[in-house]
């Protein structure tokens, strides 16, 4: 694992070498995935739509998330030159979420989508098809990897979201909490992507059908900078 | 004095004649003033009749002719001292046979009576700021308070600079445009600015007279330091050298209140002080997060006079009579000396005789600071405390609940508002601002028209547009917030330790108490800590309840709870400085501090009164910058955080800090000090006042302590709802993290009033820049350096807060930064 500095200029990968059954990829501080020999950009839990969501019971969060969350991915895809976008469920915190955009919201996307080949991998939350340009589906195959919502201790080289995973990491009497990618052998799962998510601790027993504990590896989302961390500084639940 | 010149109705003397008593003369002036139509403010001490004196004018009143409908409403801070003040209350107007009604109401009372309250309400009702707040929300508010002649408000001092005064002063804005005869009379403790809470009661009625009535009377309190045997330490803040001493000091006396500043140092002092008692004395505990259960029966007993001892925190601060208390003990530094007062108030609530406290200083810079306050109590000095502008949190609060009692006209609320004191420079701009924000949310982005809450009618008034919305309102009334807290349950422990059982850990144990969500959040299994007198060690979370078990351990973690840490005042401050740099004063202080003063002295030097000390010294490969501000925990942190980011940025590579109290020490990889005399830094400008710039906006962008913050102001203003027990478990991802919200609106909106409300809570709650900044304008071009060969006599207690205090405030980037090369180590086998 090795850390190369990005480069926005050049539009070439960069990121932090992240290594998974044999496939190579750059890990975004973003918490995005680009997969540099297929050209693809691999997000998890966008939830866009969250914080309007809440207007229906009169609860008036700041409407500005899904704005964030898409200007966040413009920039992924121009710094890695991504051709491909894979969502991999969860890009809407509800079904509804599809027809809420805002007009700008709306645009922004469609440029996206527009100049990108986009794939829609169902989640729980927005299990729906929808036409807001790309393609959707429930899965996707490429090249021995299975790209999937929820993480499914049945199949073998799975890439999922879902869960949220964050790191809780003690060192020396001090702690940090931060979102970060965890794998073992058979299951590399995301961050989530969106700007309005939480997370969800990686010691927390959800994880453990998925997750081998002996074999986990755990790579943080820092604030410059992508920190690979030992499981036995890991805290809480 | 004559009975007939008191000028109070037959019934009335004659219950004082009977008893052979004669009202008090703040008593007589109280009801004088209100005969004149004056609304008043009492400032007498605890013990001297205030309750009488407060209620003597609405029972004239009412004995002289009966009533319909309410006459007075009394506010108290706490709704034990409502119910308590209306029980003694009710006998002497049974005593006078006279047939006033008077009730309570509070959070536990019934739904139902509140409901008939609504509509048939008593003469005397007394109740709390948030009911207050309910009641004015409701559509019967002009009929049920039209009748009303008088506020009573206690313990104002205790309410009137926080949000709940806030909450208060906007209800009483409310009662001025509603009741036409209000008058408003408020009893406090002696405070260091009298006139600020005249004002304060008198700005909702600007055309009524403010009386102001004092009683000083009262013997002076005995305020002793205790002068231990043993070697007072230099740094710490449990006081354990002195348990043997407390015992017997609890022994010999009769009811003795422990009060100590933090629930920490409670546990501890309970713990050790059970440790060596051998006498078996009953000592108890009661803190802010033991069971209520637990809490009642300690409270019970000390009323039954069974106990001899109660440690406590500030939960016993206020309020009822809890019996005879013959000693308070203050343990550690008393911190401010209007708190002093107050606690000394807890004993003896006779006025004709002394109270008596003992104070307990827990380390040498404390001693200095007990002197000081022993001498402000012997001149009744007060802390003075500078007010602020109103919390707009508060207000974005009020102005829903009433738009639920009645459609507003936006114009008359504005000028409605600013008759509450705290609001009184409120802008229109600002207020604007926050009907906005309450009826869709304040963004500069309109996305949220299509749900608004309230909307603009023809008429041109605001109202809700569905009942269901002053139901939300009506859940999420009220300013206190409490952190999100866990029950922790006793369990039998399980894995390999000794008398452990194996398998799933059983339900069932009882429950000790609760704890705050963000401490447990720290802990793995295993890790012990003293919570509610016992050392028990954390196994496990289950359905949002900690479980632990009976634990042996020697060192616990300590709960590091997050409450009850109080600043140093700057008026106690003022006096430890004056006194440390005056030698002639020394002669009182213990031999073995005056000696560590005369030592600093002779190897380095003293800080001045209106000059900073830097002394930087080596040690142990590192090079130390101490300063001594005095200025309290909270703005050395600030400091601490500031400077080291300037010393960053000049390559002076620091490495980390420690605040205490009085001082603050910085550690750098580079020789700072002979930066300094070189003349490659400057002091001046290292402690420039600019730093209170940007480089405070900079560092507060990244800081925790604005989201802890704003999750706060968020609840108060309705922008996120409360959670009460037992919603939680509607899922994990259902309620959103107050956290995210800040982010987001933070980065989109930073001038939102809800970032604006928070910032203002930040900079004096948790930053104290207010102070920092006074302090840094104080010291300017007073800065004396002194390069050391070695640590100073007067650093060495700050020295020794290293390794026990957090460094760095909370954990950020480096944290990820050394478990990452710990984890390159590992892999490269070293």
């Amino acid at each position: 694992m090795n850390q190369t500095a990005p480069n926005p200029q050049q539009g070439t990968a960069s990121g932090f070498q992240l290594e998974f059954a044999d496939a190579s990829f750059f890990a975004q501080l973003s918490g995005a995935l680009y997969w540099q020999e297929h050209k693809t950009l691999l997000v998890a839990d966008l939830h866009l739509e969250k914080m309007s969501s809440f207007a229906k019971s009169r609860q008036f969060l700041p409407p500005y998330d899904t704005g964030a969350t898409i200007k966040r991915l413009a920039q992924d895809i121009a710094n890695t030159g991504a051709e491909r976008v894979i969502s991999l469920g969860d890009s809407f915190h509800r079904d509804e979420g599809t027809t809420t955009l805002s007009v700008q919201d709306a645009d922004a996307l469609s440029a996206l989508t527009s100049k990108t080949e986009w794939i829609w991998i169902a989640g729980n939350h927005d299990p729906s098809e929808h036409e807001l340009g790309g393609t959707c589906c429930e899965s996707v195959a490429l090249d021995g990897l299975t790209l999937s919502h929820e993480p499914n201790a049945e199949i073998l080289h799975q890439v999922a979201g879902h869960l949220h995973p964050a790191a809780h990491v003690r060192i020396n009497g001090r702690s940090i909490r931060r979102a970060c990618f965890v794998s073992d052998k058979n299951r590399l799962i995301m961050p989530a992507y969106g700007v309005s998510t939480g997370s969800l601790n990686i010691l927390n027993p959800a994880f453990e059908p998925v997750i081998n504990r002996r074999e986990m590896s755990i790579a943080v989302l820092g604030k410059d900078q992508i920190y690979p961390v030992a499981k036995r500084h890991l805290i809480g639940r | 004095m004559f009975a007939h010149a008191w000028g109070l109705p037959d019934v009335v003397r004659d219950w004082f004649v009977d008893r052979g008593w004669a009202p008090r003369q703040h008593q007589l002036d109280m009801l004088e003033a209100d005969k004149r139509g004056k609304s008043a403010l009492l400032i007498a001490p605890t013990g001297a009749g205030k309750t009488l004196a407060g209620f003597l004018p609405s029972i004239a009143d009412l004995a002289e002719q009966p009533f319909d409908g309410m006459h007075t409403l009394y506010i108290s801070p706490l709704k034990a001292l409502a119910v308590d003040v209306a029980r003694n209350l009710m006998d002497p107007i049974s005593e006078m046979g006279l047939s006033i009604k008077v009730e309570t109401r509070t959070g536990d009372t019934p739904s139902s009576r509140r409901q008939r309250q609504r509509f048939h309400p008593p003469n005397i009702l007394m109740t709390t700021p948030e009911q207050l707040a309910l009641m004015l929300s409701h559509k019967e508010a002009p009929k049920l308070f039209g009748t009303l002649k008088r506020v009573v408000l206690d313990e104002l001092h205790a309410l009137a600079l926080s949000k709940r005064g806030d909450l208060l002063a906007l209800g009483l804005a409310r009662m001025g445009t509603l009741c036409p005869d209000l008058k408003i009379s408020a009893l406090s403790a002696t405070v260091a600015k009298p006139e600020m809470l005249r004002d304060w009661i008198g700005t909702p009625k600007p055309e009524r007279e403010v009386a102001f009535v004092t009683n000083t009377g009262g013997a002076d309190p005995e305020v002793e330091i205790l002068a231990s045997d043993d070697r007072v330490p230099w740094a710490g803040h449990t006081a354990q050298y002195a348990v043997p001493e407390l015992l017997e000091i609890i022994k010999k006396n009769g009811t003795t209140l422990l009060f100590v500043n933090t629930r920490s140092q409670a546990e501890l002092l309970f713990q050790s002080l059970w440790e060596l008692n051998e006498d078996g004395l009953a000592i108890a505990l009661h803190h802010g997060s033991l069971d209520v259960e637990q809490r009642r029966k300690v409270e019970a007993a000390m009323v039954a006079g069974k106990l001899q001892a109660v440690v406590c925190t500030s939960t016993l601060d206020l309020g009822i009579d809890w019996g005879d208390v013959d000693l308070v003990v203050q343990i550690g530094a008393p911190k401010g000396s209007s708190r002093l007062l107050q606690r000394i108030g807890r004993s003896n609530h006779r006025l004709d005789e002394p109270s008596r406290a003992l104070l307990v200083p827990a380390n040498r810079f404390e001693v200095l600071e007990c002197e000081a306050a022993k001498e402000a109590v012997k001149e009744r000095a007060q802390d003075s405390e500078d007010p602020q502008d109103g919390g707009l949190d508060v207000l974005a609060q009020h102005v829903l609940g009433m738009a639920c009692s009645a459609p507003f006209n936006a114009v008359e609320l504005y000028e409605e508002v600013i008759r509450a004191w705290p609001y009184r420079e409120l802008e229109w701009e600002q207020f604007e601002r926050v009907v906005d924000f309450v009826a869709t949310g304040g963004y500069a982005l309109k996305a949220y028209e299509r749900f608004a809450r309230l909307r603009k009618t023809e008429d041109d008034t605001w109202r809700i547009v569905h009942p269901k919305i002053a139901q939300q309102y009506r859940m999420n009334v009220g300013t206190i917030v409490e952190e999100p807290m866990l029950k922790v349950r006793l369990v039998r422990a399980r894995g390999q330790r000794r008398g452990a059982t194996t398998g799933p850990i059983g339900r069932g144990g009882r429950v000790l108490g609760e704890i705050e969500e963000y401490f447990i959040s720290q802990l793995s299994h295993g890790d012990t800590f003293i919570f509610g007198g016992e050392i028990v060690a954390f196994e496990a979370m289950k359905d949002n309840e900690a479980y632990v078990s009976r634990a042996v351990a020697k060192n616990p973690k300590i709960p590091s709870y997050m409450g009850g840490k109080f600043p140093l005042s700057t008026y106690l401050a003022e006096r430890v400085r004056k006194s440390l740099a005056t030698p002639t004063l020394w002669q009182q202080l213990p031999n073995q501090v005056s000696d560590w003063l005369r030592l600093q002295r002779d190897f380095s030097t003293l800080p001045g009164t209106d000059s900073l000390l830097v002394e930087t010294f080596p040690k142990a490969d590192k090079y130390f910058m101490v300063c001594y501000p005095f200025e309290g925990r909270l703005a050395h942190q600030t400091l601490g955080m500031l400077l080291t980011k300037r010393l960053e940025r000049d390559r002076a590579k620091p490495l980390g800090f420690v605040a205490s109290e009085y001082a603050l020490a910085i550690w750098c990889a580079t020789d700072i000090g002979a930066q300094f005399k070189r003349g490659r830094l400057s002091l001046d400008e290292l402690l420039d006042e600019d730093m209170l710039g940007d480089d405070l906006e900079n560092w507060l962008d990244e800081s925790s302590l604005m989201r802890r913050t704003f999750r706060n102001c968020a609840i108060i203003s309705g922008l996120i709802e409360r959670r009460y027990p037992g919603q939680e478990k509607s899922g994990r991802q259902i309620t959103m993290s107050s956290d995210l919200i800040y982010n987001v609106l933070y980065e989109h909106e930073p001038d939102h009033i809800l970032v604006q409300a928070t910032r203002r809570d930040a900079s004096r709650g948790l930053l104290d820049i207010e102070r920092l900044g006074a302090c840094l304008k104080r010291i300017r071009r007073h800065i004396i350096h002194r390069d050391l060969e070695r640590i100073s006599p007067l650093a060495v207690p700050v020295m020794l807060e290293i390794g026990k205090v957090p460094i760095f405030g909370e954990g950020r980037e480096s944290v990820l930064a050394e478990a990452a090369e710990d984890l390159l180590r590992e892999a490269s086998g070293n």
